[in-house]
This record gives structure tokens, C-alpha cells and sequence, in this order.
């Protein structure tokens, strides 16, 4: 992670903050920074989208492309992730820095997407044995503020909500070889019940969410988990070199869900929103 | 994330030949049978554990672990001295390798470490960080190795107690041993220390169920302190069920910690008998 060097006096400060549920920036404990998103900012992608969360910044783009299904899956389609935690956030990330942390959000992300009932691949098959989609889901981190698991999973999650596949409308096989034909309609991803990735880090006795870089250094140990809209947890890993208490780690799962359950239903309120405005919407973009 | 093909020799693709036999039998796996379990074990039973340290002679600390047919080797090295890329640091380091022998699973792993090892050392290195004195040696860093020899499932699990007590073993300071058990759920089963079949079977959910839980906890304590050191889950789970399934893990872990003990302790009366 980037190198923020904080003296006692200031951690002090922080934890005795969090300890009144007052923090810094003047939320609460159970409180996120305001967020803007913005999808569909890509021309050259199937999907993307774009994340600004306090000095976080992240955007994803996806591709999609056609593949042949693995021989012991013959009937899914593929899904990757791909993060690059670039030089350009922090001189931390420079050479190998970044690998070992895009390693860990690559991992959670394909642990919170592994379970057919968050992302089902068997959608992405198109002819089984022979062909499927294969969904590429790049991130990119332009800007390291905190918080980076949260921000990537919301980023994404709405980044999949905007992904456009071509519509097949022949699929045959033609001597053993697989012959397509495709039309200029798309057709969306089913998005209801992707889930998103909530970081609850642990502060002196309390815990919080959407930390910033400053909380971040003042933790031990936190725990991030994904959350599907249905209630269900799809994945869960500890980070840090702190451990917790049981009581505590229970504590921690149930504040997880119900942020994560409000979170989800105002994401996919907010992308609602920016649907309705078509395709005549103004893009953004990376304009201030 | 990518893995670097060019250093692999060898053919790009093959696969093995069971995905290709077992076609028939892959139906009977879906409808496994959870009344009874393959080694006649009950459903909150976990096997038995065979550990013995020492069995490296060149490295400092070393133990192999047995679950089952589950078997791993882990080695610990003598401390050495960080390189100064980043100053002083006041805190030791643990660095771990995790990694799957070639012919431990169904299908070859290659030498290289994959994303899956990658993210087992990484887990491997959490579970263990709150159990050692990190401070007790500052700008050291202490390498963990660890093979899985043959893999019959909970292999992470085994691995984390391996690794603790060869961390034990090497002498370096400690709080606590670090234990560690893995459940797997299915619908209402919760069958501890799953093997790699019944892991499989709690990886997949079930066609035509939606509201189903299933997936593998893995979870790593410090029993002494009564701390959760690592938790590790995969699948679909409400909360009240990994509340459930975390304290059944946590009991587990409680009951483990007299092996990892007696071994070690065993291995002290070893020595002090030889040195007589």
C-alpha cells in the first residue's frame, strides 16, 4: 500500500475520533464519502465505467471476446479479472510494488463472482465444446485514496451492468466446426444478483467502513467480504497482520451485510438513473 | 491474473482424461451421499492427524503434517537480513510459499506458482503474522516453505498447522500456536474437513436451487488467546450460517491445539534425552 507515515500523536487523534464515531472528515463510523460514477465512457470497450471515491479512482473496462470452453467445463463461458495497480497512483506500485495488492483484489474479486448464484457462467456459452464468451474485466487504479476494494467492486459491478454482448442469432455446427452469426442488437448481462465488496476495518475497538489512506495505516486487521443482493455472503478474507476476536468477527460480518445490502440497492438505483438518460447523455469523462 | 507461459515447457493444453471417463459417474457425484461420508466418518468429525517436526535436516525448524490422505511438508529457514530497498523496517517479516507438488492433485500443477497458490501463500502468511513476534526481530525475515504432497482436500488448513509448528520448531518467538480446520457446506450438511471430493461437491450449487447455501470455510486461530488469526470463504452463505459454521471451526481449532503441543513438546524430550 502507498506510504503514508503517520506519527503516534496522530493515530492517537484518528482512534480517539473513531472511538467518539466522529471521524476526521466528519462521518461516522458506518458512514461512506460520497461517491460519482459514471459507465458507458469507453468507446473502444463492451462495457466500463469509472469511480471516484474521496481520492480513489478507479475504471474498468471490459472486453468481451469469443474463446472455446474448458474441456472439464464444456458448457460455461469465461469471466477474468485483470487489476493493474498502476506506477501513475502511487511510487509505491512502481516495478513489482503493485503486484502482491493486485494480486489480493483480483483474488477477491474472483472469489466474490465464483458462486452460480452471483454470476452465472453457463450464460456465456454459446456452443458447448466449442464456443463461449469470455468476459475480460480490466481495472485500472489511477488514484489510491483508500478503500480501493470497495471502490474496484462497485466499479465493476457497474461496469458488468453496462456490458453490452452482440446477439447471436445462428448458432450451428458445420462439420464439426463451429459457425456463428451475429447481429447488431445487444443484449445485457443479468445483474441482479452480482455482489459488491465491502472492506469493514478494525480501529482501536470499533470498526469502520470506507476508510482513507490515514485509517488504513492506523489498522491492524480488516475484513473484506462480498455481499450479494440476496443477503448472502460469497466471499470473506481477513487482511492485516491483526487478529480478532470471535465476538467481534461476528459483529463485523452482520454490520458488513447490512451496508452491503443498502450499498447494492443504491447502486442499482443510481445506474437506473443514468440509463433513463439514454444514449444522448453528455460523457463526462475525465473532465473536472 | 496471468501467469508467465514461457517459461513452461512442454504442451500449452492437456487435460486429464477423468473429466472424460467419469462422465457417467459425475451424475452420482452430484447426488452424493451425505448420510454417510466415504471414510465412515460423521458429518463434525475430522480425521486423524498425524504430525511429526524435524523431518528437514537442513533447514531450522520443519514439520509434516498428515489429515487423511492429506500430506505436507513445511520447512523454516534461518532468519536473514532485508535488503534496504525500503530503510530500516522495525518490524520482522515472514515471507511464505505455498505450493502444490506437480502430482499432488487430480491435474498436474506446473512449477511455476498459479493464482491459487499465490493467493494460499498469502492467506498462509495472515494466518500466521498475529502468532509471531514479529518485533523480536526487526529487518529479518523468516521464509516459510511449504509443499502439499498429496492433496485430499483441506490441504490450507494442514498447511497453516504445519507451518506454525515448524515455526515452533525453528525457535522463533511465538505468542501462540496457530491451529487451523476447514468446513464444508451444503445445504444444511456442515461436513468438517471436507476431502477434495466433498469439496468439490460444496464448490458447485445445485441446478434449479437459488436460495442455497454451500461453499468451504477455512478458518485459523490462535486457540491460547482465543484470537481468529485468518478467515478464508468461498461459495454462498447467509450470515447466520458462517456464524454457526465459525464456531464449530473455532471448537475444532481448540481441540487441535493439544496435537501441535504434544508434538512439540515430544520433540524437546527428544533432544534433552539425547543430549543426556
Amino acid at each position: 500500500m502507498a506510504e503514508t507515515v503517520l506519527s503516534s500523536g496522530e493515530k492517537i487523534f484518528i482512534l480517539h475520533g473513531i472511538d467518539a464515531d466522529f471521524r476526521n472528515d466528519g462521518r461516522r463510523r458506518c458512514e461512506y464519502r460520497s461517491m460519482e460514477i459514471e459507465t458507458k465512457l469507453m468507446p473502444q470497450t463492451h462495457g466500463s465505467a469509472r469511480l471516484h471515491i474521496g481520492n480513489t479512482d478507479i475504471l474498468v473496462g471490459i472486453k468481451v471476446e469469443l474463446d472455446i470452453p474448458h474441456a472439464d467445463k464444456p458448457n460455461e463461458g469465461k469471466l477474468e479479472f485483470f487489476v493493474d495497480c498502476s506506477a501513475t497512483a502511487t511510487p509505491a506500485f512502481e516495478g513489482k510494488g503493485g503486484d502482491d495488492l493486485a494480486t489480493e483484489i483480483s483474488n477477491v474479486l474472483i472469489a466474490a463472482y465464483q458462486t452460480r448464484n452471483a454470476f452465472d457462467l453457463k450464460t456465456l456459452c454459446i456452443l458447448p465444446h466449442k464456443k463461449c464468451w469470455k468476459i475480460y474485466v480490466d481495472v485500472l487504479i489511477l488514484q489510491c485514496g483508500g478503500n480501493l476494494f470497495d471502490a474496484v467492486g462497485i466499479a465493476v459491478k457497474a461496469a458488468l451492468n453496462s456490458t453490452e454482448i452482440p446477439k447471436i442469432t445462428a448458432a450451428t455446427l458445420d462439420g464439426g466446426e463451429p459457425d456463428i452469426e451475429l447481429s447488431d442488437d445487444c443484449i445485457q448481462l443479468d445483474t441482479s444478483n452480482y455482489p459488491i465488496i465491502i472492506t469493514l476495518c478494525k480501529i482501536g475497538d470499533n470498526y469502520i467502513v470506507d476508510p482513507t489512506l490515514e485509517e488504513e495505516v492506523c489498522s491492524t486487521s480488516s475484513i473484506v467480504m462480498s455481499v450479494l443482493p440476496n443477503g448472502k455472503i460469497s466471499s470473506v478474507v481477513k487482511l492485516g497482520c491483526g487478529s480478532i476476536q470471535f465476538n467481534t468477527f461476528t459483529k463485523m460480518l452482520q454490520m458488513g451485510e447490512i451496508i452491503g445490502l443498502k450499498l447494492n440497492k443504491t447502486l442499482m438505483d443510481v445506474l437506473k438513473e443514468e440509463n433513463q438518460f439514454g444514449r444522448q447523455r453528455r460523457i463526462f469523462g475525465f473532465l473536472k | 491474473m496471468p501467469v508467465d507461459q514461457r517459461r513452461i515447457n512442454g504442451p500449452e493444453v492437456s487435460v486429464p482424461y477423468h473429466i472424460y471417463s467419469d462422465f457417467n459417474k459425475k451424475s452420482d457425484k452430484v447426488k452424493h451421499d451425505f448420510s454417510k461420508r466415504s471414510d465412515k466418518r460423521i458429518d463434525s468429525e475430522i480425521r486423524k492427524i498425524f504430525l511429526k517436526t524435524g523431518i528437514v535436516s537442513q533447514a531450522k525448524g520443519s514439520a509434516y503434517i498428515e489429515m487423511g490422505n492429506t500430506k505436507v511438508v513445511c520447512s523454516v529457514f534461518d532468519p536473514r537480513e532485508l535488503s534496504n530497498k525500503n530503510g530500516y523496517c522495525m518490524q520482522g517479516e515472514i515471507y511464505c510459499e505455498f505450493k502444490f507438488a506437480p502430482f499432488s492433485c487430480q491435474k498436474r500443477k506446473i512449477h511455476q506458482q498459479n493464482a491459487e497458490e499465490k493467493q494460499y501463500s498469502l492467506i498462509l502468511q495472515r494466518a500466521l503474522e498475529p502468532a509471531v513476534c514479529l518485533h523480536e526481530f526487526p529487518n529479518f525475515q523468516v521464509d516459510v516453505y511449504v509443499m502439499v504432497l498429496d492433496n485430499a482436500g483441506s490441504s490450507l488448513a494442514a498447511a497453516i498447522m504445519a507451518a506454525s509448528t515448524a515455526l515452533a520448531n525453528a525457535g522463533v518467538p511465538m505468542f501462540g500456536l496457530v491451529t487451523a480446520s476447514t468446513i464444508g457446506i451444503y445445504g444444511n450438511h456442515y461436513l468438517m474437513d471436507p476431502t477434495d471430493t466433498e469439496e468439490a461437491i460444496c464448490n458447485t450449487q445445485p441446478d434449479n436451487e437459488d436460495d442455497f447455501n454451500h461453499g468451504i470455510i477455512t478458518l485459523a486461530s490462535l486457540p491460547q488467546h482465543n484470537q481468529i488469526s485468518e478467515v478464508f470463504l468461498i461459495g454462498s452463505i447467509d450470515t447466520n450460517t458462517i456464524k454457526q459454521a465459525t464456531e464449530i471451526l473455532t471448537a475444532a481449532n481448540k481441540d487441535i491445539c493439544p496435537v501441535l503441543q504434544q508434538c512439540l513438546v515430544k520433540t524437546i524430550m527428544k533432544l534433552h534425552n539425547e543430549k543426556k
